[in-house]
């Protein structure tokens, strides 16, 4: 009997429910998404900064030139990125030109910057040039170039806008042999995290007391400054939207009872109890609640994946923004806002006479 | 008549009407926030990205390569290249002026140092100066390198002449430097021969901590280059980079070159300086400028679509309260026509007084929102947003459309049926 009530209630009203639940719906799309981004924007705006390099930096203390190449190990244990260079001057036609030893394969993700027309790493018996070396000696691609009477081919031409434009770069073995040196890196770049970029710095400090082991400030900074204010201007605006859009449903709610009070005349005037007509709204309510926030998160879920895949197509393979724990939040904020709208509105039907209300005043 | 109709309806149930008015503020609110902190949005983080340092170099066109490893050159003294102090100004006369946050003009020289050659340079540490037309401007150092930490004092160079009779030999070390040698502000050290008081520690992370930083006309007077300088940083802000960015001037249509030098692409900027210092190179510092623009585009895509998102849904809010008010009134339209109303009255009647309660329901929502992203901006940034001043009018055009919207397609359908129908009170 009284599922028959609440199931009638929803048949004959459709248009009206219909537009009740998209109101609804609508903002358990919107809530859904919101969180959904923001729960992993910070993870995502992260990965943006590792674009800029290292933000550790191992160079030598002291009177030393030089800091060991265990530190590259000690780092990568750490679970930082971490590439040694080596720099020297060599002769190139007759004229003195620094010369640069890169590790390619590890310094891959800290030479993101680079602008290379060619290959971004060479090989034994290959080189890069910077752009003005190239410019200065008339070198192309695929040329040969003699540094300190060693034979190389050009890989690439790179331009950085930073010192590497002034460089031959050789793979770090060479250059470490055209220095004389052994074992050793003129300075160690590290790509820690940024969450954990104190703990790794301090753990790399006490276990290379001869080196100095520095933070880069700006970098640093930077990405935890733009991290922290875009994660709290999300959470603020994801904040004010579900509190407007829960009011929003609420004022819905009340309204889905208080255009009924001709109904709830004749209920009371046919003898039904109070509690019962309360029970029966609250039924009808939650169902719309529960319908509505269902079809709101998967439409959020969807909002988030396009948003997800739209602005950080790279990071596709780690689920694209898609966040399936606020389904419980989004769900529960719901249903509360709309039992509480019913409850607050149906204090009228204890206050109806059905007789005053049904002469139509 | 028409008016009273109106005013009547309104008068008879303020409650409702109440309700109506404030869910399309409600929603407005969330279109207007959305929008004041989306357009502002990318502005403010360019700002706090300029704390990376400078995005452009400035060098002299150079006749030779410089060989240098950390600051220190190993190619012995000949003509040196230079940009002319005199000249530097001109960077912030450019047509993107108002972009350039900061400039740093700079000469470089080492001297022997505990028994090493260290890296000194002289620059600008925070310069006041009039640009072209009168206003205070200025530049150094601290213009560009937000995020520096001094330990000890800054030395002051407001002016050529401020401070420089009474502490010309001023150093700041930087932090590695300071380790290596045990220097603290206060300390003495001879440089060039000459007594230098450390002012103040520079910790960076950087190449800066192995460098001593003077002033720069006591610099040139020391190397005796009077007048000269070696490099010039430059701090901009700079759209991101697109597409259209990467192609080549030289290959540019009249008309696409025009969008180019008047867009602030990082290359249309360094393009605008060569063009005052001719005798310079500029450059992007791709580290920094690339990235910059890559955390920047991200933002602001991110933002965008979220504005997108909040707007169809503020859009559908509206629109679904003004259709369950028109569906509410059913009874009225038929009794309206009952009596004789004819459609075109009818209809003109409700989208006025649908109109009233959008244009009512849209200026304190974009109230209410306007005031919700200066707080967002507030509480996040420190500064107020700068939203547009046509947001508001815009925003609440927008929510008198949603209404109309909203309403016009229940009401064609009330209108269409026969009164005595839905009087009778079926379908």
């Amino acid at each position: 009997m009284f599922w028959t009530f609440v199931l009638r209630a929803v048949q004959f009203r459709k248009r009206r429910l219909a537009l009740a639940f998209a109101a609804l719906a609508v903002a358990a799309t919107l809530a859904t998404a919101l969180f959904s981004v923001y729960s992993d924007i910070e993870r995502k705006m992260r990965v943006q900064f590792r674009g800029f390099g290292a933000n550790i930096v191992i160079a030598p203390a002291g009177g030393a030139q030089t800091v060991p190449l265990a530190a590259v190990a000690l780092a990568e244990q750490q679970g930082a990125v971490a590439a040694p260079f080596i720099y020297t001057v060599g002769r190139v036609e007759g004229e003195p030109v620094v010369v640069a030893g890169v590790d390619f394969r590890r310094a891959g993700p800290l030479t993101n910057y680079w602008r290379v027309d060619g290959a971004r790493a060479a090989a034994t018996g290959e080189c890069l040039v910077g752009s003005n070396v190239a410019a200065h000696f008339r070198l192309k691609l695929a040329h040969s170039l003699e540094v300190e009477g060693a034979p190389c081919v050009i890989r690439g031409i790179v331009s950085s806008g930073g010192a590497e434009d002034a460089q031959v770069i050789l793979p770090f073995d060479i250059a470490a042999k055209l220095a004389g040196l052994q074992g050793v890196a003129s300075l160690v770049q590290v790509r820690a995290d940024g969450e954990r970029l104190a703990s790794v710095q301090a753990a790399l400090a006490s276990q290379l007391p001869g080196a100095d082991v520095r933070l880069l400030h700006a970098v640093a900074e930077t990405e935890a400054n733009v991290v922290l204010k875009i994660r709290s201007t999300l959470f603020l605006l994801t904040a004010l939207i579900l509190a407007i859009t829960t009011l929003c449903v609420s004022t819905n709610f009340s309204a889905l009872v208080l255009e009924r009070s001709q109904e709830i005349g004749i209920l009371k005037a046919i003898g039904a109890a109070e509690k019962k007509i309360a029970a029966l709204f609250l039924s009808e309510s939650l169902i719309l609640g529960v319908a509505s926030s269902v079809a709101g998160y998967g439409a959020g879920l969807l909002v988030a994946w396009w948003i997800g895949r739209q602005i950080f197509p790279e990071s596709a393979a780690a689920g694209v923004g898609v966040n399936y724990g606020v389904f419980l939040p989004v769900t529960g904020v719901t249903l509360a806002m709309a039992a509480a709208a019913t409850l607050a509105a149906a204090a009228r039907i204890w206050r109806i006479r059905p007789a005053v209300i049904l002469r139509g005043e | 008549m028409f008016l009273r109709f109106v005013s009547q309806s309104i008068r008879r149930s303020p409650r409702r009407k109440a309700m109506t008015v404030a869910a399309v503020a409600m929603g407005t609110a969330v279109a207007t926030a959305m929008l004041g902190v989306m357009l502002d949005i990318g502005d403010r983080v360019n700002r706090e990205l300029r704390s990376l340092g400078a995005n452009l170099m400035v060098t002299p066109k150079a006749r030779s390569l410089p060989v240098e490893i950390g600051g220190i050159s190993y190619r012995p003294v000949s003509v040196q290249d230079y940009i002319p102090e005199d000249q530097v100004q001109k960077i912030k006369s450019t047509f993107w002026q108002l972009n350039i946050t900061g400039f740093s003009p700079s000469i470089s020289a080492s001297a022997p140092l505990d028994g090493r050659n260290v890296p000194v340079e002289g620059v600008w540490f925070r310069r006041r100066f009039r640009g072209a037309d009168g206003a205070p401007l200025e530049a150094g150092l601290r213009t560009v390198n937000g995020a520096w930490k001094v330990d000890g004092r800054w030395i002051d160079d407001r002016d050529r002449s401020a401070g420089l009779r009474e502490a010309p030999f001023e150093a700041m070390l930087g932090g590695a430097v300071a380790r290596r040698i045990g220097a603290k502000p206060g300390d003495t050290l001879q440089l060039f021969g000459q007594p230098f008081t450390v002012a103040g520690i520079v910790s960076t992370g950087g190449e800066e901590e192995d460098r001593i930083f003077v002033r720069l006309e006591v610099l040139q007077r020391l190397v005796n280059r009077p007048g000269q300088v070696d490099a010039v940083q430059v701090g901009a802000l700079t759209k991101p980079e697109d597409e259209f960015a990467r192609k080549d001037p030289a290959k540019m249509t009249p008309k696409e070159y025009d969008r180019w030098y008047c867009t602030p692409y990082i290359s249309s900027i360094a393009h605008q300086i060569e063009e005052v210092l001719p005798m310079a190179v500029a450059k992007p510092i791709w580290r920094v400028a690339d990235n910059e623009g890559k955390v920047l585009g991200k933002i602001r895509g991110l933002m965008l679509l979220i504005t997108l998102a909040a707007l169809a849904s503020a859009g559908l809010t509206v629109w679904s309260v003004m259709a369950t008010t028109v569906l509410e009134r059913r009874a009225e339209i038929a009794i309206m026509q009952a009596t004789g109303a004819a459609n075109g009255l009818v209809a003109a009647l409700f989208s006025t007084e649908v109109a009233l309660e959008g244009a009512a329901g849209g200026l304190i929502g974009s109230w209410v929102g306007l005031l919700m992203a200066e707080w967002v901006g507030r509480a996040v940034f420190q500064t107020s947003l700068e939203t547009p001043a046509m947001l508001g009018p815009v925003v609440v055009g927008a929510a008198v459309l949603a209404s109309i919207a909203g309403a016009a397609q229940p009401l064609r359908r009330a209108l269409m049926l026969e009164p005595a129908v839905t009087l009778r009170g079926g379908e």
